[in-house]
């Protein structure tokens, strides 16, 4: 949790050398991955509202990621739309679509908004894979002049513009009646919390910001498969990212969105396939014996250690 | 029969029970009274093992029981008639019964104690084939008083009777539970608000104050007691 | 129009066997189990190792799949899940959907990394046979089959939960866990039992997938899709009316894409379902 001053020092700095980075350091490898962790950090917080603070388990974020990354590259490649219209565009269109399943869903007990959203991104991708099956691409103008700097600071801009709405809805009323309905959600409705209303608002914000996320990687890929878009590995490595750093805490997603990415540099050509099943089995572990993720983890070191 | 020491229980952080220690005999009827929140159905929930003590020990007949599962509790003897009867709402009465005798054991006479069950409690025989759920607050009782009994236990718990039950009806089911104890020689430890109806009943009585044991005799004499005079029946004369 | 009715009834067979497993879990546990497609997934690919090396006829070789599953849901239940149980029910009920959902992808993995990503189909002698009844009404042969064993089990289970001492313990376990303790019903040996039970039935709804379909490592997720829809459909819980709820689909299904085509056919699902939630939402 950001502690005031101090916290806000430490963030300031912390931008600023990402935003010098690519300037001193940056070669093409390490900017992709950058633009990779950004991605995840957005997706990993937003699933972190909904399921970490707000206690809604969401297990098609894909769905979202999907709809706006598709809506992106439609309005933005074939309709002309420019960058800054397009990516909000394709939020929104997330958000629209987060609705279908969510107001009927959410006025349901938590079962129903997970199995709701795991079947709503599982019908969408077989659907947009029917609908679209063959790859689409960035138009060649675009080939052309591509930036990978521009895109490298857009989700730089993206993933800072997250953390900071993330944290002023948490810090406010709204991330209290979060807590509240996530911890016991009969109590928080007899205090009189509008639950529905609070869950819908953990819902926009999830959704909206996976749909930048998706917007965000349709514009930087040369080439995608509608279908990969809504494929549940975009759900579950943000997911996993939130649940291993921390569910529930701010730094959290981000914590577990470096790990994630870290690990990936490491391991992923040497273990192929292993190192997916290893993250996998570390998340099982995680939310079995360390539900606090890494964040807790790091608490319980400071503690033993200054007491 | 039952040999309560010394135990301290805990629910979350709370501690409910301090250091109680209680017997109840074999072949007679022991009554814990107390008022609302003093601990009477975190102490039944205890002996039957769906929470352990902290600290002490609760014997059965010498064996150890608190640390045992619920179900080997069982198997060893002890049946619980659960406070709010905590039948199976979906399942018929014959169903519950039947249910009532799921241990190895109890299976083999399940058929005979079934006649002896609709033999103590007649109108259940009529409702054999009902929804647990769909019985009046009384016929449910019976329903939970004779599905503990389908076990042929050693010890029979009984908490809170008189819960939700017409003063009519409580009358009979006490006059039926004391036959039974009469009959079978079953030691039974009932748990009670009523105290008046449960000293009556009962042998030899304990009790229970804020967790902990703050008094204890023979039923006859407790009923005659000042304080229990005051402190309780006081307030059932209004 | 019969012809679609025909293939809609053998659809909905399957999809209430795919389910069928689900509903138990749930019913039993309230323990929504994301695993279910690959179990399903292992089943089917179970019965092609076992049709290609040991030239097993597939439905012969179900009780095999079934032993197998069975073991792996034991294993899995006491190894993950058991350590919820103590949890109270809404935490409980998240951390096991979370648990499940990393077990898919743990599973689905290690199944593209032993057996690849390639599609696989069991085909016996007797996959294109087809009976002819009338003219313009032809029930295939695998049909038949399916129906006859998506019954059999669901009248199975139906038999084994309302007439065996087992089946009682199981459903009075679901409706009040304390009170099944106390008749002596060992609660946590009743959970793990139920486990491993509808793991063997996902078992034994992949491998009428191996043969009437394919399977490949990722297809767990569409059929527990399917079955999550029977699931809201039919109720949670309610065993008997999942066989319903999956022909009713089955037929819908195969009626909407005559009318609009195969590309929208997952958005019919999709829509019955969103469409029982708005009923169960006000």
């Amino acid at each position: 949790m950001g502690y005031s001053k101090k916290g806000f020092v430490i963030t300031g700095i912390a931008i600023l050398l990402l935003i010098l980075f690519p300037l001193v350091a940056g070669t093409q490898h390490t900017l992709n991955l950058f633009i990779v962790l950004f991605i995840t950090v957005i997706l990993a917080q937003s699933w972190n509202i909904l399921g970490g603070y707000a206690g809604q388990i969401s297990l098609g974020n894909a769905a979202f990621f999907g709809a706006g990354a598709l809506s992106f590259h439609f309005l933005a490649w074939r309709g002309g739309l420019p960058l800054y219209l397009a990516l909000p565009a394709g939020g929104l269109t997330a958000v629209i679509l987060a609705s279908f399943i969510g107001i009927p869903a959410l006025r349901l007990r938590g079962v129903y908004f997970a199995i709701g959203t795991l079947a709503f991104a599982e019908a969408l991708r077989i659907t947009v894979g029917n609908l679209f099956p063959l790859t689409v691409y960035i138009p060649t103008a675009q080939i052309v002049s591509y930036g990978l700097l521009s895109r490298y600071y857009l989700a730089l801009m993206v993933a800072v513009i997250t953390q900071g709405v993330a944290y002023c809805m948490i810090k406010s009323k709204i991330g209290l009646a979060m807590m509240a309905i996530r911890d016991d959600d009969e109590a928080a409705d007899t205090s009189g919390v509008h639950l529905f209303k609070y869950k819908f608002v953990a819902l926009v914000f999830s959704s909206f910001f996976s749909g930048l996320a998706g917007g965000i990687f349709a514009y930087y890929q040369d080439s995608i498969v509608p279908a990969f878009l809504f494929t549940p590995q975009w759900t579950f490595e943000p997911l996993v990212a939130a649940a291993v750093g921390g569910s529930g805490t701010l730094l959290g997603p981000m914590i577990g969105s470096v790990f994630l990415i870290i690990l990936t540099e490491l391991f992923a050509l040497t273990l192929g396939k292993a190192y997916l099943i290893i993250f996998g089995a570390i998340f099982i572990l995680v939310v079995l014996f360390f539900p606090g993720g890494l964040i807790e983890a790091a608490e319980r070191i400071r503690k033993s250690i200054f007491g | 029969m039952l040999e309560v020491e010394q135990i301290d229980v805990y629910r979350g952080d709370i501690q409910i029970l301090r250091s109680v220690s209680l017997a109840a005999k074999d072949g007679k009827i022991t009554a814990l009274l107390g008022s609302n929140a003093a601990g009477k159905t975190t102490l039944l929930m205890t002996i039957s093992g769906l929470i352990k003590p902290l600290r002490g020990g609760i014997r059965l007949k010498g064996h150890q029981i608190d640390k045992q599962p619920v179900h080997k509790i069982v198997e060893l003897g002890v049946s619980m008639v659960p406070e709010g009867r905590r039948l199976f709402p979906e399942m018929s009465v014959f169903e519950n019964l039947e249910l009532g005798a799921f241990t190895r054991k109890a299976r083999e006479t399940k058929d005979q104690m079934i006649e002896e069950v609709f033999g103590i409690f007649p109108i259940l025989k009529t409702r054999k084939v009902q929804m647990a759920g769909t019985l009046s607050g009384g016929e449910q009782q019976m329903v939970a008083i004779a599905r503990a009994l389908m076990s042929q236990p050693k010890l029979l718990l009984i908490d809170e009777l008189s819960l939700g039950l017409a003063p009519l009806i409580m009358q009979h089911i006490s006059e039926t539970i004391k036959q039974i104890n009469i009959t079978k020689g079953l030691a039974i430890f009932i748990v009670e608000q009523n105290v008046f109806m449960t000293l009556e009943m009962a042998d030899y009585g304990y009790i229970l104050e804020n967790g902990r044991i703050v008094g204890e005799g023979e039923a006859k004499k407790l009923l005659q007691s000042e304080e229990v005079k005051n402190a309780y029946l006081g307030i059932e004369e209004v | 129009m019969a012809q679609i009715v025909v293939y809609g009834v053998i659809t909905g067979a399957f999809y209430g066997l795919a389910a069928v497993g689900l509903s138990l879990v749930f019913g039993v546990m309230r323990h929504m189990n994301i695993a279910h497609g690959s179990f399903l997934m292992i089943g089917g690919f179970a019965a092609y190792w076992l049709f290609h090396l040991l030239k097993l006829d597939p439905f012969v070789s179900i009780p095999l799949v079934m032993v197998i599953l069975f073991a792996i849901g034991a294993a899995l239940y006491k190894g993950l899940f058991s350590h919820l149980d103590k949890l109270p029910e809404g935490l409980k009920i998240n951390n096991s959907m979370l648990v499940g959902f990393g077990l898919t992808w743990v599973i689905d993995n290690l199944a593209i990394m032993f057996w690849t990503s390639d599609v696989r189909a069991v085909t016996p002698s007797y996959t294109g046979k087809v009976w002819h009844v009338l003219p313009g009404l032809r029930l295939p042969v695998v049909g038949l089959v399916i129906i006859g064993i998506a019954s059999l089990v669901i009248f199975s289970l139906y038999l084994i939960l309302t007439r065996t001492y087992f089946g009682k313990s199981v459903r009075a376990t679901a409706q009040d866990r304390d009170a099944g303790n106390l008749m002596g019903i060992n609660v946590e040996r009743t959970y793990l039992i139920s486990f491993a039970l509808s793991a063997a039935l996902a078992g034994i709804a992949g491998v009428v997938a191996a043969v009437n379909y394919s399977v490949y490592p990722t297809v767990g997720f569409e059929w527990l899709l399917k079955a999550i829809i029977i699931l809201v459909l039919a109720g949670f819980g309610k065993i008997g009316k999942v066989f319903a709820a999956g022909l009713l689909l089955g037929i819908i299904e195969g009626v909407s894409v005559y009318f609009v085509g195969a590309t929208y056919r997952e958005v019919v699902g999709l829509v019955i379902f969103i469409l029982v939630l708005l009923r169960r939402s006000t």
